[in-house]
């Protein structure tokens, strides 16, 4: 068999004037120092002129002065619902219980004197929770939602982690803006009923 | 020597040092963090203050040197202690001399006195800055052997290299200034740059491009950081040092970045001069007499600093901007392309001047 050669192009062809490689690193340069100088206006009408953060180029928050707004579809910590009443919405149906995929929630449900079934305890281990929102996609109740919670979810005791209903429960006001967004996603239950 | 002069060259002495140690090389610290962060859409260090003080994170420099302070003064079981202590301080010292030469003013009447601001004026200047910077070489060499570490070694394998292959290529880059100048004395090349026509960077604006590369390759910054090159060798040959020595190493580095920058200033930005005020129409401008020549001197020394902030700028903003060589990369530059290219700028010089193309200023 013949021996064949096979010209292998590697990289484009440079002109002398490209491998020089200054008109790129002045480019390069000029790239660099124009944020550098629209970053220090920004920074200068910020802090020196008090234009305040809506004058800021740099992505950067001060945390934690400065909290993220996160987006209403963010998983955070799930919640229990305190309803207006003051009572938990829950009914300690189980089903998030079932559902959860490390099995973090654990629920003993009782029944109070006008009928109503309630959770006497309500547990769900943070250390556990994977934050799939699975318990709040199947709770019949909207009684539990995935909240805005994500800062300073560490503890120096792992027990601490361990929350209990008192430490879960939320008032339905603050958690208004997941609940709307629940009821007009467009894999909610609502929808298919 | 009278006490006149004792005390003048004192007084210059603790300027020159006091500038560079006092406040370029803290200052220097701060930039390098802050200039990168705003310039990467970032913020930058800003939590250190004192009773609530933050001054846009100056303190970190004073946090750092605090904390260094203190660290242990760690020396690797078989190192060789002796050369292990010697090695930073052969960086540094170096470092700090090469300033001795560099003309940062004029000459100045003050009380019958004609006071010169340079520390040393030697007929061979520039020559002394570079025999000195050639010295460092070996802090940064004896500094990586006496590590006992491989990563170390090979930092100061690939210092030693690239330091001294740079070395003859800076030489070479500013032979043809020299020819246009036609001097080797410091302050003589900026007395020669009064008028701005003048200036180095006028007709030797391709030396002062091969120049810059040139230093800021025998500096070790990025892009020539091979001998430090954090990915590769940890951080080359001063990873086995800690506390004040480690500073040591730094401050040499940031002060070298200094000398280039006031060694550009003197050979191609003229100086202390301001483009076009003689000193002596700057001296009739704030009045003569002696107070004339203390505001001059002060102007012409403020002026020498601004123009030396612009270029230590400008020297950050490659250092931020550009990736690293790979080490055959370094070589091949400093050899193959800036010495010819330097080789070729001397002919080029040398017909100029001889055609009269290239005037040489008197
Ligand atoms: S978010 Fe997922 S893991 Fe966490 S409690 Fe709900 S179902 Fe369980
Ligand atoms: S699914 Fe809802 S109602 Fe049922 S136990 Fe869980 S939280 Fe309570």
């Amino acid at each position: 068999m013949a021996i064949t050669i096979k010209k292998i192009e590697r990289g484009p062809k440079l002109t002398l004037w490209e491998r020089s490689f200054v008109p790129e690193i002045l480019r390069g340069m000029w790239i660099t120092s124009r944020h550098f100088f629209h970053n220090m206006k920004t920074l200068t009408q910020e802090f020196a002129l008090g234009g305040g953060r809506s004058k800021r180029s740099i992505m950067t928050l001060y945390y934690p002065e400065e909290r993220p707004v996160t987006p209403v579809a963010y998983r955070g910590r799930p919640v229990l619902v305190r309803g207006a009443n003051g009572l938990e919405k829950c009914v300690a149906c189980g089903l998030c219980e079932a559902a959860c995929p490390p099995h973090c929630i654990s629920i003993v449900g009782a029944e109070r004197d006008n009928g109503d079934r309630y959770p006497t305890t309500y547990t769900l281990d943070g250390a556990k929770c994977i934050f799939c929102g699975r318990c709040e996609e199947v709770c019949p109740k909207e009684a539990i939602v995935m909240s805005d919670d994500w800062a300073e979810l560490c503890t120096y005791d792992r027990g601490e982690m361990l929350y209990d209903k008192e430490r879960l429960l939320r008032p339905e006001a603050s958690l208004a803006r997941r609940l709307a967004f629940l009821r007009n996603n467009a894999f909610s239950k609502a929808r298919y009923q | 020597m009278d006490t006149a002069a004792i005390l003048e060259t004192g007084a210059k002495l603790a300027f020159v040092i006091g500038i560079n140690l006092g406040f370029f090389a803290p200052v220097l610290a701060w930039v390098e963090r802050k200039q990168s962060a705003v310039m990467q859409d970032r913020i930058g260090a800003n939590r250190a203050d004192i009773f609530g003080f933050t001054v846009i994170g100056l303190f970190h420099s004073l946090a750092d040197a605090l904390k260094l302070i203190f660290k242990e003064d760690f020396v690797p079981r078989g190192a060789d202690v002796t050369m292990h202590r010697l090695a930073p301080m052969i960086a540094l010292i170096p470092a700090l001399m090469g300033m001795a030469v560099i003309p940062f003013g004029g000459t100045y009447e003050i009380g019958g006195h004609a006071v010169n601001l340079v520390v040393a004026d030697l007929d061979m200047g520039l020559l002394f800055v570079f025999a000195i910077a050639s010295v460092a070489t070996y802090g940064v060499v004896i500094g990586a052997w006496a590590s006992n570490n491989n990563w170390s070694m090979l930092g100061g394998l690939r210092a030693a290299a690239q330091m001294f292959s740079y070395e003859v290529t800076m030489g070479l880059t500013i032979i043809g200034l020299l020819m246009y100048y036609q001097s080797l004395s410091l302050v003589e090349i900026v007395a020669k740059q009064e008028s701005f026509w003048n200036w180095g960077i006028i007709y030797q604006w391709p030396a002062f491009i091969l120049f810059l590369a040139c230093a800021i390759a025998e500096n070790k910054r990025v892009p020539f950081d091979i001998p430090e090159a954090e990915s590769e060798i940890v951080a080359g040959y001063f990873t086995e040092y800690s506390g004040m020595k480690f500073i040591m190493f730094w401050t040499a580095e940031f002060i070298e970045v200094v000398t280039i920058s006031a060694l550009c200033v003197v050979l191609f930005f003229g100086g202390h001069h301001c483009a076009f005020i003689s000193d002596a129409g700057l001296v009739a401008l704030f009045g003569g007499g002696d107070l004339g020549n203390i505001l001059a001197m002060l102007f012409g020394v403020a002026v020498f600093l601004v123009k030396v902030c612009v270029l230590i700028f400008i020297q950050m903003i490659i250092r931020w901007t550009l990736p690293r060589f790979r080490y055959d990369q370094v070589m091949m530059l400093g050899w193959k392309m800036i010495l010819p290219l330097s080789l070729v700028w001397i002919l080029f010089v040398g017909v100029a001047i001889l055609t009269g193309l290239m005037p040489t200023p008197a």
